[in-house]
């Protein structure tokens, strides 16, 4: 329970981190997405189930308390952690590269997954462009972002591991 | 080092409820978005969890930006002084300037006769409390809710122009859709007198921060630097807000017709207060007053009740009968030019307001 709570807590925290102090920082109206980060770091450190698990609660946090296309990002983000999770064991999780590997495929992954559904909900732009403008701001700040994200988590989850 | 990966064994019971969940969230987004599935209750929880977090980041950041801002101001402090040397040298010129243009208003004003139809907003401040770093929509928090009488569909402006509408209105936050969410439609016009073109600003998912005026047909007039404002049609906008100005035009994805590119007049990059307009009025036009009477004429009720008290106690001199007519002959040409007067001045009123809202 204890556990839980701390994790519901990092999750808010973060959440609110993102759309308040990133947004100050941001380039072209695009900053970090630190629930992406943290989805992904948890997904490779917990597994498939917890990672998935970790993706839906955040992408459904987003979800409700930004008021975009409802279940966008709960979808986006539950395929994220589990597909982080499902290489949870194939992985050294005290590599350097690794958080910075995976925050720049899942970061892709989302994108597309996210460019997908908007296609099929009938919007049309010109990929190339938005791209440029988008994908390629937003790779920068993940790159920058996704090593202390990762660390944190690493270290907080290994608290609470001893704890337990 | 061990050469062993291990491997999780899923049971396939748990990769059936993802798959479920999953295909359930695919599902759900696409009814969400046209609008069959709402989540109100959970939609408050989550604006109740967030705001006190959001409000407190929110002020950690503003006194960063304080902090950081004031150690840049001292760091710049000698270019800053050159600079503004040399600005109080142009604005002295530029005094003068706008002495001579306010005294030729003022004469001009004097002149027509005119007085400013102005528009009457009623008002809330709020702050922006959280702001959606999403690729795909642009929305923001704001920390005022239905507690201080925002409702949803309440336009939301700064000084410069428009920023969008409230969509979700809870109790202390309410989440704003900003004009550049490729959702957002806003009808809008040409502010230039002899176009007047009418149109919809939409967002741009090609470039998040310039919108489209869209729906222009392939011939009307309309040239880079317009400025555009809000028509007032759909009822959620009020007329005459500035939405931005026209940087480029192209054909559509169709040919058929133009879209223009805008420039918002807002900065949405540092949009920290806005205020939501809770009630919009036109102003009431000011108290008719009587033009100035030529003495010995006046049509003034008193003067005109003296002067039948006057006439009564002459009439019981016969004598004086013919004296008391040619007064009231001339009482009733004084309200018939009065009439006329007023008429006047109400024609000229209407048309303030017309150009009001033309403006």
């Amino acid at each position: 329970m204890k556990g839980f709570c701390l994790r519901a807590a990092l999750v808010i925290i973060l959440y609110a981190l993102q759309t308040s102090l990133l947004p100050l920082i941001a380039w072209h109206g695009q900053t970090a997405d630190l629930m992406l980060l943290l989805t992904s770091s948890f997904g490779i450190m917990r597994g498939m189930r917890q990672g998935s698990f970790m993706g839906f609660l955040a992408g459904l946090l987003q979800d409700l308390s930004t008021g975009t296309f409802f279940g966008i990002h709960t979808f986006s983000l539950t395929l994220i952690g589990t597909m982080c999770g499902f290489f949870s064991n194939r992985v050294f999780k005290e590599q350097f590269f690794l958080p910075i590997l995976a925050a720049v495929a899942s970061t892709l992954a989302n994108y597309f997954i996210l460019v997908l559904l908007m296609v099929l909900l009938g919007y049309r732009f010109n990929l190339v462009s938005h791209m440029e403008f988008m994908l390629v701001p937003m790779l920068v700040y993940q790159l920058v972002l996704a090593y202390p994200v990762h660390r944190f988590v690493y270290a907080l989850e290994k608290h609470s591991g001893e704890k337990a | 080092m061990s050469r062993r990966v291990r491997r999780d064994k899923h049971s396939g019971r748990k990769i059936w409820v993802l798959i479920v969940v999953l295909v359930s969230v695919f599902c759900l987004i696409f009814f969400a978005a046209r609008g069959r599935f709402q989540a109100p209750v959970a939609n408050q929880a989550v604006a109740v969890v967030l705001s006190p977090f959001e409000r407190g980041i929110s002020w950690v950041g503003s006194q960063l930006r304080y902090l950081t801002s004031n150690i840049w101001d001292i760091a710049t402090v000698h270019e800053q002084n050159k600079m503004l040397r040399n600005e109080v040298e142009q604005l002295r010129i530029q005094n003068v300037q706008a002495s001579e243009f306010a005294a030729e208003n003022e004469r001009l004003r004097a002149l027509l006769g005119y007085k400013q139809a102005a528009t009457q907003f009623n008002l809330v401040a709020a702050q922006v409390v959280g702001r959606e770093s999403a690729t795909w929509t642009s929305m923001i928090v704001i920390n005022r809710g239905t507690r201080d009488g925002i409702r949803e569909n309440m336009a939301v402006v700064t000084e410069k122009g428009l920023v969008g509408h409230v969509v979700e209105a809870d109790y202390t936050t309410s989440k704003v859709q900003l004009i550049l969410d490729p959702r957002s439609s806003v009808g809008t016009l040409i502010q230039r007198a002899d176009s007047r073109v009418v149109g919809i600003v939409e967002g741009n998912l090609n470039d998040p921060l310039m919108p489209h005026m869209v729906n222009i047909p392939k011939t009307a007039d309309v040239i880079e630097g317009d400025i555009v404002v809000t028509s007032g049609f759909g009822g959620i906008y009020p007329k005459g807000l500035v939405v931005g100005t026209v940087t480029s035009l192209g054909m559509d994805e169709g040919g058929l017709l133009v879209a223009a590119t805008l420039e918002p007049a807002v900065d949405f990059q540092r949009l920290e207060d806005v205020a939501v307009i809770i009630s919009s009025s036109e102003a009431p036009p000011d108290p008719l007053e009587p033009p100035a009477q030529t003495p010995g004429t006046e049509t003034d009720p008193k003067t005109q009740l003296a002067e039948q008290k006057a006439a009564e106690a002459a009439s019981e001199a016969p004598a004086d009968t013919d004296a008391s007519a040619g007064n009231a002959d001339a009482n009733a040409a004084g309200d018939a030019n009065n009439t006329d007067a007023s008429n006047t001045v109400n024609a000229a009123n209407a048309g303030n307001a017309g150009t009001g809202d033309a403006q």
